[in-house]
């Protein structure tokens, strides 16, 4: 005895479903083949049905009025010649046809191949980026595969492409011309993996691997001092008016903001000191973005005020309070820490009298800010007469890069922001 | 018995006798076709058949009366059916096996499943399935009939065309060409009334279609279709005569489609009297059995011989392939071209 | 050695072939008698007979059909269309019947449809057509576009040789434009689905067909005396199949790729191109896949129109060198 299952024929190519109107025969009667066995109705027409095999129907599993999808089972016939089941579909004797060529098989995208270790960026939140940011830093996937390749850091190298992108040209001539590990080459290596002296730990020592921003940090500083011409200028500013014009402010701004304000007036004036080097180049920056190194406890990080000279005090003022509460929270979007001109650092009250600060990379120079306190000072009368006088006092101190800003660049750039926050206008907040 | 509405214009005897083995085997044709539909119905609502069913149920007569006027046999006469012409297929020596098979979409139908239907061929036995489009294998049977008049080669062409599918712009070209370089090609409009919905008032604006042969200097007639010994006389006469180097006939055969454009066609749109009347009054078998019995041409017995051998005949073939499997999935690449061999198989397939 | 043009190397390339093989015959309008509109069949009706040089009426779809039914019986026909413009009015044999005769019903098929293509030759839009885009995507057809003398030759016997059904286009610009010595005595036959280095480079790499080849070996030239750049130039020759091996070598070679043709850009086959180059080859990229094409507009009439709408040679010095210096 086999077992022969009944379907819901398909009536048509958009046929998805039918109704059994009407059952002919019952369960236990006999059928033979092709005998009408129901009756189906669909939106295209109405059929009987032709049994598959000569049986006794054994099963009915859909009843009249009942609509169900094409292919459901509708019922069971059960047959004596077990040949005529439908269930397994019998192998075909060997043909002995003509031999069908195997498919060639499409050409296969490449395969990813496993990632170098990461080279070092410095100002990229690894997320959203502009596309000529992504050209300048990844450039196109030659360039990409040749840094892969050699473990180069893309964004290090002078681009000379559109949009400064790195070209096959430039990477293949930085490649030649780096030196191997062991030579000791004079030209100071601006980029590839920094690796930092291994020293022993001694007993009670407690050793801490770097977290992601310690080991960003580390690099990016022993870079710096290796790219640039760290020189140092120190300029004394008196600080009383801006202290008066503060005291007299309805908003509270901090000496920083009016700090940031004077330097973004006066970066506008000297465009050398806002600028980048790259490879035998000057890039003279468009927008006069000032960065504000912030210390958390988990490390360093720069936020920057974008377009600080288009800003008032309080303005910058409001950006700096923002970011900073951005910083803590972590909270900074990729674009907060991206772009900068300029760098400022402000330890703040509890700071040094003065520091040298290592200037942040790209940039050609970074300002830090000491102690503001009140000191004493010789202050000359209309008259002539010099006398001490109590005055708030701070140092400034500016690193700058050496191969592109001149001593007096430095100081014309310096002079006038002394000179902006001791005269500081009034109505300018 | 009654005629049918429209009389033939006459067909031209051309003095072909047919023995009584012949009549028998012309009769046997004509019940292998309504049978082997029939069956074909049965699998189709057994969800068997995949896709659609086209029958010919009531021009059976026309399919095997044109085909058997051929002379059949390897490197002989060639002709191009139409999905109603089973009987045609069937005639030139194509197999019920086969023709389920490619109803069923088998590995091993003549195509490998990759056609329909009876859009199938074998060149040495002398039939060549056409494609969708209707018209199409007009042109084709031309470029046949074509290499047989390069080759001085006594052998002719027939290709069906719908009384809808004379409407087609490949129909006009095919045809012209054939004629104005006498080719020895015979064309069989079948006027069956219905071209899916449409009738021939919607189709064209002459009453019958042998007026458009003239348009194209092609000499034509028009026989009764259910008639199966006019439709034998008329066919022989053209295919002798374009064997003879005369040039492309036309004959116009009036039927009658009595089922739907297909299986899902209900065709409400056919007066039910219309069928009534062609199912009782002009069934071309049925007139067929009558005539041969009535001149005592052949014994009842020896009909009835034949409906049983064929019915055995269906349920082997059936039976032998109903099990076959459909072919494998990426047997689809081969044979684009002779080179290269294979299509390529898409990455995506390979991950 | 004899220096003959473009035309006459297809004439010579049909010729031979008919004399080899009686199975070869032409069919099409005005092929016999008068010897072909463009004077490509002149003389053959003389010599091979009018059953083999067959004029038909005007009736595209039936020259094809017909070709498909005698290829069918073993013939070789050669179906000219006057215009390779009005290979539309065949679109429905050529895609439908003969193009899948094979895959569906192993009917072997082997015949060439050919006829004029191109502008540059004020023919307004029906005389100036590239319909090769249309027919790409048809898969068992076969394309070739002949961008040299000697590939004129080599590919219409090629084709006619070939098992498969072929699209043969000939660039009506360059028939009587460009002349090369052939070698006599050497049976000419260039390979199908073959592209060709017309010109080595190291820089970017021009990849084009047809009658644009010339003009980017113009543009390779020029880019080379005043920018120092070095172009390399592959003429494809073979359209469907095509040459994905050649593609991807000089990608590989030069990293940059300016596809050069014709046709319109929307839809014209540079884009499929790029998208293999893409497939294949994006690593090996340092720029964008650049094209040159037509702009979308029917080809107009009108000398100042038609040549601001087709690609010029500046057009490419242009494209090339902005690429280069990318």
């Amino acid at each position: 005895m086999a077992r022969v299952d009944v379907l819901m024929p398909q009536m048509g190519e958009s046929i998805a479903e039918g109704t059994l109107s009407k059952w002919l025969k019952k369960v236990g009667d006999p059928v033979k083949r092709d005998e009408p066995l129901f009756e189906i109705s669909t939106d295209k027409v109405d059929a009987e049905i032709p049994a598959p095999a000569a049986g006794v129907l054994a099963e009915i599993k859909v009843q009249e009025g009942q609509t169900v999808p094409v292919q459901t089972l509708v019922a069971i016939l059960e047959t004596e010649k077990g040949a005529a089941a439908p269930a397994p579909a019998k192998p075909l004797p060997p043909k002995a046809a003509e031999p069908q060529p195997a498919p060639k098989p499409a050409p296969t995208p490449p395969v990813p191949k496993p990632e170098p270790p990461a080279p070092i960026r410095s100002g990229d939140g690894g997320g959203v980026q502009t596309a000529e940011q992504r050209l300048r830093t990844k450039s196109t996937p030659l360039v990409r595969k040749i840094a892969a390749e050699h473990s180069v850091d893309i964004s290090r190298i002078p681009g000379s492409g559109y949009a400064g992108r790195v070209t096959k040209q430039d990477i293949l001539g930085y490649i030649e011309q780096a030196p191997t590990q062991q030579a000791p080459g004079p030209r100071p290596q601006a980029s590839g993996p920094i690796t930092h002296p291994v020293s022993a730990a001694w007993p009670g020592d407690r050793v801490e691997p770097w977290s992601k921003i310690r080991k960003i940090t580390a690099d990016h500083m022993v870079m710096s001092k290796r790219v640039s011409a760290h020189v140092a200028s120190f300029f004394e500013v008196d600080f009383t008016r801006v202290a008066q014009l503060r005291a007299k402010a309805t908003e509270k701004a901090t000496f920083l903001a009016y700090i940031v304000k004077a330097c973004a007036v006066n970066l506008r004036k000297h465009p050398v000191v806002n600028a980048a080097v790259s490879g035998d180049s000057t890039i003279y920056r468009a927008d006069v973005n000032i960065g504000i190194a912030v210390a958390l406890d988990w490390g360093l990080i720069v936020p920057v005020i974008k377009h600080a000279d288009e800003l008032s005090v309080m303005g910058i003022a409001r950006a700096i309070n923002d970011l900073g509460e951005r910083a803590r929270t972590k909270k900074l979007l990729p674009d907060d820490i991206q772009r900068g001109t300029f760098t400022i650092t402000n330890p703040g009250g509890f700071g040094p009298f003065a520091g040298i600060p290592i200037i942040n990379q790209p940039q050609v120079a970074i300002l830090g800010v000491g102690a503001i306190e009140k000191r004493p000072k010789i202050v000359t009368a209309a008259d002539g007469t010099d006398s001490i006088a109590i005055r708030t006092m701070g140092m400034l101190t500016m690193s700058y890069d050496h191969r592109v800003v001149d001593g007096a660049d430095a100081d014309k750039f310096l002079a006038d922001v002394k000179r902006l926050l001791q005269e500081f206008p009034e109505g300018a907040v | 018995m009654a005629l049918p509405a429209t009389r033939p214009t006459g067909a031209v005897p051309s003095g072909a006798v047919l023995s009584a083995d012949q009549l028998l085997e012309i009769y046997y044709y004509l019940r292998l076709t309504r049978t082997l539909e029939e069956r074909l119905v049965a699998l189709y609502r057994q969800t068997k058949v995949i896709g659609g069913l086209f029958r010919s149920l009531g021009q059976e007569g026309e399919s095997v009366a044109s085909a058997y006027a051929l002379e059949r046999g390897r490197h002989k006469d060639i002709l191009s059916p139409l999905i109603r012409n089973l009987g045609s297929l069937l005639v030139m020596g194509a197999q019920p096996i086969e023709i389920l098979r490619q109803y069923m979409a088998k590995a091993d139908s003549p195509t490998r499943g990759r056609e329909l239907n009876v859009h199938f061929n074998d060149l040495e036995k002398g039939y060549l399935g056409q494609i969708s489009h209707l018209g199409d294998m007009i042109p084709v049977m031309a470029g046949i009939a074509l290499s047989f008049k390069l080759r001085a080669e006594p052998r002719v062409g027939l290709v069906y065309i719908g009384d809808g599918g004379t409407s087609t712009g490949t129909f006009h070209e095919g045809l012209n060409l054939a004629a104005v370089q006498r080719l020895p090609l015979v064309v069989i409009g079948e006027y069956n009334h219905w071209a899916y919905s449409t009738p021939p008032e919607k189709q064209f604006a002459v009453k019958d279609l042998a007026e458009k042969a003239k348009g194209y200097g092609v000499p034509s007639v028009t026989v009764d279709g259910n008639d199966v010994f006019a439709v034998y006389e008329a066919t022989r006469f053209a295919v002798e005569r374009a064997r003879r180097g005369k040039g492309v006939h036309f004959i116009e055969v009036k039927t009658y489609r009595r089922k739907g454009h297909a299986e899902h066609d209900d065709q409400h749109y056919v007066p039910k009297t219309d069928l009534e009347h062609w199912a009782k009054e002009n069934d071309p078998i049925d007139r067929y059995m009558q005539r041969l019995l009535t001149a005592d041409l052949v014994a009842e017995g020896d009909l009835k011989d034949i409906d049983d051998r064929v019915r055995v005949e269906v349920d082997q073939a059936t039976d032998a392939c109903v099990d076959e499997s459909l072919p494998t999935p990426e047997s689809a690449l081969p044979g684009v071209y002779v080179d290269p061999p294979a299509a390529d198989k898409l990455w995506f397939k390979v991950l | 050695m004899a220096e003959v043009t473009f035309l006459e190397a297809l004439r010579q390339g049909i010729w031979e072939e008919m004399e080899r093989d009686e199975r070869v015959f032409i069919l099409g309008e005005d092929v016999g008698a008068y010897g072909g509109a463009f004077k490509v069949t002149d003389g053959f009706s003389k010599r091979f007979g009018e059953s083999r040089v067959i004029d038909t009426p005007i009736s595209e779809a039936a020259i094809v059909g017909a070709a498909a039914g005698a290829a069918h019986m073993g013939l070789r026909p050669v179906a000219e269309m006057q215009f390779i413009d009005f290979i539309s009015c065949a679109y429905d044999m050529l895609t439908n019947y003969v193009a899948t005769a094979r895959y569906r019903a192993g009917l072997s098929t082997p015949m060439v449809v050919r006829g004029p293509c191109g502008g540059y030759v004020r023919g307004g839009p029906f005389h100036s057509q590239n319909p090769e885009a249309a027919f790409l995507h048809t898969p068992g057809l076969k394309i070739v576009y002949p961008a040299t003398v000697r590939d004129a030759k080599g590919l219409i016997k090629s084709s006619i040789r070939d098992e498969d059904p072929v699209l043969y286009l000939e660039h009506k610009w360059l028939y009587r434009r460009i002349k090369e010595q052939l070698p006599e005595g050497e049976e000419i036959l260039t390979p199908i689905g073959q592209a060709r280095i017309a010109r080595e480079g190291k820089h970017l790499s021009i990849i084009t067909y047809g009658a644009t080849v010339w003009k980017s070996l113009e543009a390779a030239e020029q880019l080379e005396k005043a920018d120092g750049v070095s172009v390399e130039v592959l003429d494809l020759r073979t359209l469907l199949p095509m040459d994905d091996a050649a593609i991807v070598a000089t990608v590989k070679k030069t990293n940059k790729v300016l596809i050069v043709h014709e046709d319109t850009r929307t839809g014209g086959i540079a884009g499929e191109i790029a998208a293999r180059i893409n497939e294949q080859a994006f690593e090996w990229l340092d720029g964008p896949i650049m094209r040159v094409t037509a702009h979308d507009v029917p080809i107009p009439y009108a000398p100042t129109l038609e040549d601001f709408v087709l690609p010029q040679t500046e057009d490419i010095v242009k494209a090339a060198r902005w690429l280069a210096a990318y």
